[in-house]
């Protein structure tokens, strides 16, 4: 199987005997697209792509819901065919190269009755491989991926990793060439995400070609090479890198007691082209780093808006996506709000949502255990944790779905009767995807809404055109709920939860899945909202949601663990992390975690993140020394901010040990 | 009271109704469900579970030949059951001609037949029934009663001073004769099973689809109270099911000709009742289940002793005694009572109010546990 890819034939109707990895000379080209299509009915969801991807490279294809992803994938994995274009893998048509690619679609297919092992054996099975054959490739994949002592476990008893991951090795089983992995940890905790992109980059380094589809950014960040999709469309691609560095614009982050003002002031300025929100920063985006902090100091110095630190940073992936989606014309404007205030007065700072040593146990496990915590009108409050870890449950008390076993919750100003009718008509409430009834129209669900929470009869059509303005439907109310796409029914719901002026809002996952300018509409609309006095609460696994919260509470085995702002949340990590640029970062991700342990280095593309508690000097001459020792050259090593899943992923296992060390 | 008609129409209920309302109707598959089930089974029960037996071979051995004996055979003859394709020399004959499906049961007249009668004693016959089909064999055995009990009175009123006419011995026990009654029998009840049937299963459906989507949590935050929201959710489903009231009774008089012989009203009010009892059940179901699937299979387990216990298609009379007193909390059984009283016999409530009420009892029984459940649940 060495040489180009190009020439790699394997003839058509040839006995679908798996071909063995590694797969051809890594470089070479897996996949070629070209010019594709495809069309259901009317609605065109992929407009014509053109796709290189190589062997060997972890390929991220990001893009909202509705991008067209799933039908690229599909068309990719030979279940459906393209409408028009070429496709070809390895040299072969999609439907002739099945045999040789292994999909993973958004839902797996594992069997939740049978064992790890048997769910294997019977996908190798179907695979008509030998049972000796099964065991041993099923055996290395699980050593890989860590999971070899979970053999006799129940697949429906793992993890959401876990199960993701005994997903990936039923795919392996067959030895694919290529990976198609579409969406696969949406729903998943940011935990258990390291640890499946850990799997992949493990899996990249034996040869094998992934491709990945991904709403989310920071998954994007660990792609060997990346492509944008919108609408249809691929709008950028390069490496995570590439992408960062190609609008020309560069980041400076303002930290400021008053972000309403300071945005307000410097949007629209010359000299700054964009400005965005987080939780307790903003991002200004100019053309030079020099003459845009200038600009920004003066500007807010004029207005008399003090702030604690300017200063230039690279770049995201967001910023560039954000500057693509603009130069397309894909600018989402938010209407002013139809009311001034809640409908209930509110002053700000006082405690909207409180809970105090708030408990539930169901039967003999505790689910929650003492969690006290306070969201302030005025405030965006962010609640994370793994899944299992009490968030949902902790959710439901706060908002009254469900009765704590002992501790007082506040909402507010109300204790005791939460249930009460005009204690939920100040509450707004939006579940992730649940919010609207897909078997009704846009207008009937407003309507609807409007009506049970009781907005006067004057004021409904007005709120009603809002929140159709506000999500860009006017006059296409008429359609049934259930065929819009993720992220218009996002605004739909967030408009609908906001109809009846509540002070307190709930929200689940509120942007997740949909484009980064679809998602700053909806902050935009969050942080207005929280101007006024609201007090928000948001649950979430995505990160990227969490930097938009004032203050975070980080929950472990049923408690708060952490808790601040984003900005202290990092500062709370111990150590530094460095970012590495190697010339082979696989091995170079090997042989420190050897030396450094499993949960400090983290492979990020072509990078390696390393989180050391020595001083700058230590830390950069250890890890050079070690990456001597592995015969890699070391490109770059420079000091890096944490992100918040750093800290998250640190929060847990710091919680992790101290039950082991409480249980021994 | 004023002030809750207020909250009641004025308030959330409204929105909520219409909302039940569009999602009804938007729901092509329970449109369906509430009118071909119903039109169907109506129909296939009507037919299917009609007992009438017609056409039944009877092989004849007559050791009388006697003008006595020739009356008796044509009598059964005549009945329009049975079918008389041959006489037998022999019981024998008419034994084998059973065992080989020739016949389906044997009328042996002994010799000493006509004498006894000339002389007023009583003649014994004997009817050989194949009873493979057991049902069918005591139907047979009841219409042999029957044509010969009505050969007695005949013979009666022929010679008053007779001590003791003629008299069988052998059919006794199958004396119940589910033969006299036809398809009106079935249909009439039939009603009252599919309506708590339908009801049941749109019902659990309506508010399984919540839950399983999620959106129930949604709704239990908005302002509006567990209460609303149940009543909200029933109030549809009972007009709905009403329709269903009507289209059942149009089919069986259309097609079984089955008579209005009393108060329409009556009908409609147990109708109506029925429905109520369906929908509590349905609710019911509904809290204790998480999907749809889980929800149709719990109804399978509700739905069958409702239906059998009902004295619908079994008669409550041929059920053990112990079990007859929990026919009397089944809903359905009440209706089955009501729908044939109205319909067949033309009584009144005069006659039939403590059926109305036990099904009153009933279907506010249902309705109260399923929303006090959901209250408890979600409220």
């Amino acid at each position: 199987m060495a040489g180009s890819a190009g020439d790699t034939v394997i003839a058509p109707g040839a006995p679908t005997e798996p071909p063995s990895a590694p797969a051809p000379a890594a470089g070479g080209l897996a996949i070629r697209v070209r010019d594709l299509r495809k069309h259901y009915g009317e609605l065109e969801a992929v407009r014509g792509i053109d796709l290189d991807v190589r062997s060997g490279e972890i390929f991220g294809l990001i893009g909202p819901d509705g991008a067209g992803k799933t039908s690229t994938f599909q068309i990719l994995a030979g279940v459906m065919p393209e409408s028009s274009g070429q496709v070809s893998i390895f040299g072969q048509t999609p439907l002739e190269a099945r045999a040789t690619v292994g999909y993973l679609t958004q839902t797996f297919s594992l069997y939740v009755d049978l064992s790890v092992a048997e769910n294997v054996r019977y996908i190798g099975e179907l695979r008509r491989l030998s049972l000796d054959e099964i065991r041993e490739r099923g055996d290395r994949y699980l050593e890989m991926f860590d999971m070899l002592q979970f053999r006799d476990r129940l697949a429906g008893r793992l993890s959401g990793g876990m199960k993701q991951k005994l997903a990936l090795v039923c795919a392996l089983i067959a030895r694919p060439q290529v990976l198609l992995l579409d969406e696969p940890t949406t729903g998943v905790d940011p935990v258990s995400r390291r640890e499946f992109w850990d799997a992949l980059a493990e899996l990249s380094g034996t040869g094998m070609t992934i491709v990945v589809a991904t709403p989310y950014l920071d998954e994007a960040e660990r792609c060997s090479r990346l492509a944008l999709m919108h609408e249809g469309r691929l709008h950028d691609t390069g490496t995570p890198a590439e992408v960062r560095q190609r609008p020309r614009l560069r980041r400076i982050r303002v930290r400021t007691g008053n972000l309403e003002a300071a945005e307000h002031i410097l949007e629209g300025i010359d000299g700054v082209r964009d400005t965005q929100r987080f939780g307790d920063s903003l991002d200004v985006m100019v053309d030079d780093t020099a003459g845009g902090e200038s600009i920004a100091s003066e500007a807010l110095a004029r207005e008399g808006v003090t702030f604690t630190a300017l200063k230039p940073e690279a770049p995201t992936l967001e910023n560039a996506f954000v500057a693509v989606l603009r130069s397309i014309g894909g600018e989402i404007v938010v209407p002013a709000f139809p009311f001034d205030s809640t409908r209930d007065p509110v002053e700000r700072g006082a405690v909207a949502i409180g809970a105090y040593g708030m408990r539930k146990s169901f039967g003999s496990f505790e689910a929650v255990r003492d969690v006290t915590v306070e969201v302030r009108h005025g405030e965006v409050y962010g609640l994370l944790g793994a899944n299992g870890a009490g968030k949902t449950t902790t959710i439901k008390m706060l908002c009254g779905l469900l009765e704590p076993t002992s501790g007082d919750v506040e909402l507010t100003g109300e204790r005791g009767s939460l249930r009460s009718g005009a204690v939920r008509s100040r509450i707004g409430y939006m579940s992730q995807k649940f919010s609207l009834y897909d078997d009704l129209t846009i207008i009937q669900n407003l309507r609807f809404f409007a009506g049970v929470y009781g907005v006067p009869r004057d004021e409904r059509e007005r709120r009603i055109s809002w929140v159709l303005e506000a999500s860009g439907l006017e006059g296409r109310e008429q359609l049934m709920t259930a065929s819009l796409p993720g992220g218009w029914k996002q605004r739909v719901a967030f408009g609908a939860s906001l109809m009846h002026a509540p002070s307190v809002l709930f929200l689940d996952e509120p942007t997740s899945g949909v484009d980064p300018l679809a998602r700053r509409a909806l902050w935009k609309m969050i942080n207005a909202m929280a101007d006024r006095g609201v007090a928000v609460l948001v649950t979430t696994h995505y990160l990227e949601e969490a930097e938009q919260c004032n203050r975070l509470g980080f929950m472990a085995a049923g408690e708060v663990v952490a808790e601040g702002s984003p900005t202290e949340m990092k500062a709370m990590m111990r150590g530094r992390l460095f970012e590495i640029i190697v010339d082979n970062a696989r091995v170079a991700t090997l042989a420190l975690r050897e030396a450094l342990g499993h949960d400090r280095v983290s492979q990020f593309g072509d990078r390696v993140h390393v989180q050391s508690e020595l001083p700058v000097a230590d830390a950069t001459s250890e890890i050079r020394a070690l990456l001597d020792r592995a015969r890699v050259e070391v490109l770059r090593i420079e000091e890096t901010t944490f992100s918040l899943e750093d800290v998250f992923i640190d929060v847990v296992h710091r919680s992790r040990d101290a039950a082991v060390a409480e249980a021994s | 009271m004023r002030a809750m008609l207020d909250r009641l129409v004025g308030g959330r209920l409204v929105p909520l109704f219409i909302k039940e309302l569009t999602q009804l109707g938007r729901n092509r598959r329970l449109v369906v469900m509430l009118i071909v089930p119903p039109t169907l089974q109506l129909l296939l029960f009507g037919f299917a579970l009609n007992p009438e037996v017609t056409g039944l071979k009877l092989a004849v051995v007559d050791e009388s030949r006697t003008p006595e004996s020739r009356q008796l055979v044509s009598a059964f003859g005549e009945s329009g059951s049975f079918l008389i394709p041959a006489q037998y020399p022999s019981s024998e004959q008419a034994g084998d001609a059973i065992a080989r499906g020739d016949a389906d049961a044997a009328l042996i007249i002994p010799s000493d037949y006509a004498e006894r009668r000339i002389r007023g004693e009583t003649a014994s016959i004997q009817l050989l029934l194949d009873a493979t089909n057991a049902n069918t064999a005591s139907i047979a055995g009841g219409y042999a009663a029957r044509i010969i009990e009505s050969l007695n009175r005949n013979l009666a009123a022929q010679r008053p001073r007779a001590a003791r006419p003629l008299s069988l011995t052998t059919t006794v026990t199958l004396l119940y004769n589910p033969g006299l009654q036809n398809s009106w029998f079935i249909t009439t009840g039939m009603i009252g099973t599919l309506l708590v049937l339908v009801g049941s299963l749109v019902a659990s459906g309506s508010l399984v689809k919540e839950k399983e989507t999620g959106t129930i949590e949604q709704l239990l935050m908005t302002p509006a109270s567990a209460t609303e929201i149940i009543v909200a959710k029933m109030l549809p489903l009972l007009i709905l099911l009403t329709a269903d009231i009507v289209i059942a009774l149009s089919v069986a008089r259309a097609v079984f000709a089955v008579p209005v012989r009393g108060s329409l009203v009556l009908f409609a009010t147990a109708g109506m009742l029925c429905v109520f009892a369906g929908i509590g059940i349905g609710t019911f179901v509904a809290t204790f289940t998480k999907s749809q699937q889980q929800a149709q299979l719990m109804a399978f387990f509700v739905n069958p002793p409702v239906a059998l216990l009902s004295g619908v298609v079994t008669p409550i009379e041929a059920m053990p005694e112990w079990i007859r007193p929990f026919t009397l909390i089944n809903p359905v059984r009440h209706f089955a009572t009501i729908s044939r009283g109205v319909l067949l016999k033309g009584v009144g409530i005069d006659i039939l109010y403590p059926n109305v009420l036990a099904l009153l009892a009933a279907a506010v029984l249902l309705v109260g546990i399923s929303a006090w459940r959901f209250r408890k649940q979600f409220g």
